[in-house]
């Protein structure tokens, strides 16, 4: 079993009609696999937490999730309300229309209010959805990421048009340098695609083809 | 296909759309003035934009429709109740709030009927309209008629079938007659969304039971009206 691989993963499963079986066995295969955290629904923190007490599996989940188009009062809400029930890593997504706007306040409001709700309590991680987005506006956004203390940038939320790209992981590494980490997710579905995000400077890797992934890895 | 509706009563079953997440101030400013110019029943918009919007519609009786939990229905209810709270605070008139599917889905019907009424009962302190969205496209015959009968006693202001966020998995003909017959003479009415972009699927979803259309095409829909029956 390769550990190392498993050690970069967000275990995800996101689909609104997932059973509570799932999260079971989503849980018990992070656990067994030694995946960095699973990557769940809000009302799902709860359950994913009690299974993963004591293990050194992370609760992790979203808010503003998939639209980003919520206020910085509501992500803020969210993300300390998923504190209290047990999560430690917190995926937001951009306000992406403020961000083709150029109302860079706002950008950066938003994140702040996220990272100051959970008061060190949680890794955040902010979602750019790149492919929403220009070049230089997914540099741009990283830039404000950094400024407002988030400690990953990631790339999609998997839920819009297209997933990571190698490219734009090596852009976003480029613009954070080693001040956030950059989480690739979207599309990738083999071990193949895994090892060239990380080559591109993803230090974790958001996907629902985990098991697939790490068992390609050991063949 | 017959029409029994005037232009104008047409016009106040719409809740004329923009959730794109990308959307900007210009797009808003256009959905609010078409929506002043046809008489449609509000704009609904995702929370972000509602300020914009509030201050373009004031006074001009267009309402102001936001999603809860939109589009995966996925929150607790604590966030829920937050966002209904907070979108109501900022200027929206009416709440369409996504169910939690999978406790649906588990039948845990307590659940359900819990999270309609403590949200409901946010609506009705503030004068707001409450519509629960139902995401048809993961459910049951059962599922659907399961969430009617709970409505029933509940009385929210609207079921609605879709958020229009699932490619192909919007309104449905049979899916609104199935919620009007389970609906029976609860008085709660339903509102149908999601892949209603012509005058045709407007009038076959009013056929059906509908008296809310949710759609980005309100524009479009209106002047096809006009152009076939003025």
């Amino acid at each position: 079993m390769n550990t190392k691989l498993a050690k970069f993963i967000d275990h995800t499963l996101l689909k609104p009609e997932a059973t509570s079986e799932q999260i079971e066995a989503l849980c018990k295969e992070a656990k067994e696999y030694g995946f960095a955290s699973v990557c769940i629904n809000p009302c799902r923190v709860k359950l994913a937490s009690e299974l993963l007490r004591d293990t050194d599996v992370k609760v992790c989940t979203v808010v503003g999730f998939p639209l980003g188009a919520t206020t910085p009062e509501v992500k803020a809400f969210e993300a300390a309300n998923a504190v209290e029930n047990g999560a430690s890593e917190v995926d937001m997504v951009m306000n992406i229309g403020a961000m083709k706007e150029k109302d860079y306040d706002l950008v950066e409001r938003d994140i702040r209010a996220v990272v100051e709700a959970v008061a060190g309590k949680a890794v955040v991680k902010v979602i750019l959805e790149n492919c929403l987005l220009e070049k230089d506006e997914i540099k741009k956004a990283c830039e404000i990421c950094v400024k407002a203390g988030a400690d990953f940038v990631k790339t999609s939320t998997g839920f819009n048009k297209s997933g990571a790209t190698v490219e734009d992981v090596k852009l976003m590494k480029e613009a954070v340098k080693d001040k956030a980490g950059v989480k690739a997710a979207g599309g990738i579905r083999d071990m193949v695609t895994a090892k060239a995000m990380i080559e591109a400077g993803a230090s974790r890797l958001g996907t629902s083809s985990s098991i697939k992934i790490v068992s390609e890895m050991e063949d | 296909m017959e029409c029994n509706v005037t232009l104008k009563d047409l016009a106040g079953m719409i809740d004329n759309t923009n959730l794109k997440v990308d959307v900007q101030k210009e797009d808003l400013e256009k959905l609010c003035r078409e929506s002043i110019e046809y008489g449609f029943k509000s704009v609904a918009v995702n929370h972000s934009s509602i300020k914009y919007c509030k201050k373009f519609l004031a006074g001009t009786g267009v309402g102001i429709v936001t999603g809860i939990s939109y589009p995966l229905g996925t929150n607790t209810l604590e966030e829920k109740l937050f966002e209904t709270k907070h979108t109501i605070e900022i200027g929206a008139t009416e709440i369409d709030y996504v169910i939690n599917i999978s406790e649906l889905r588990a039948k845990n019907y307590d659940y359900m009927k819990k999270e309609m009424e403590e949200i409901l009962k946010v609506c009705r302190q503030n004068n707001v309209l409450c519509k629960v969205i139902l995401e048809t496209y993961y459910l049951t015959d059962d599922e659907i008629i399961a969430m009617c009968k709970i409505a029933s006693e509940v009385k929210p202001d609207f079921i609605k079938t879709s958020t229009g966020q699932i490619q192909g998995g919007g309104a449905k003909v049979e899916h609104v007659r199935l919620i009007k017959e389970a609906l029976g003479d609860s008085g709660v009415q339903v509102k149908a969304a999601g892949g209603i972009r012509t005058l045709d699927d407007a009038l076959q979803m009013i056929e059906a039971g509908a008296t809310r259309l949710g759609t980005s095409s309100g524009t479009k829909i209106m002047e096809e009206y006009m152009e076939r029956f003025n």
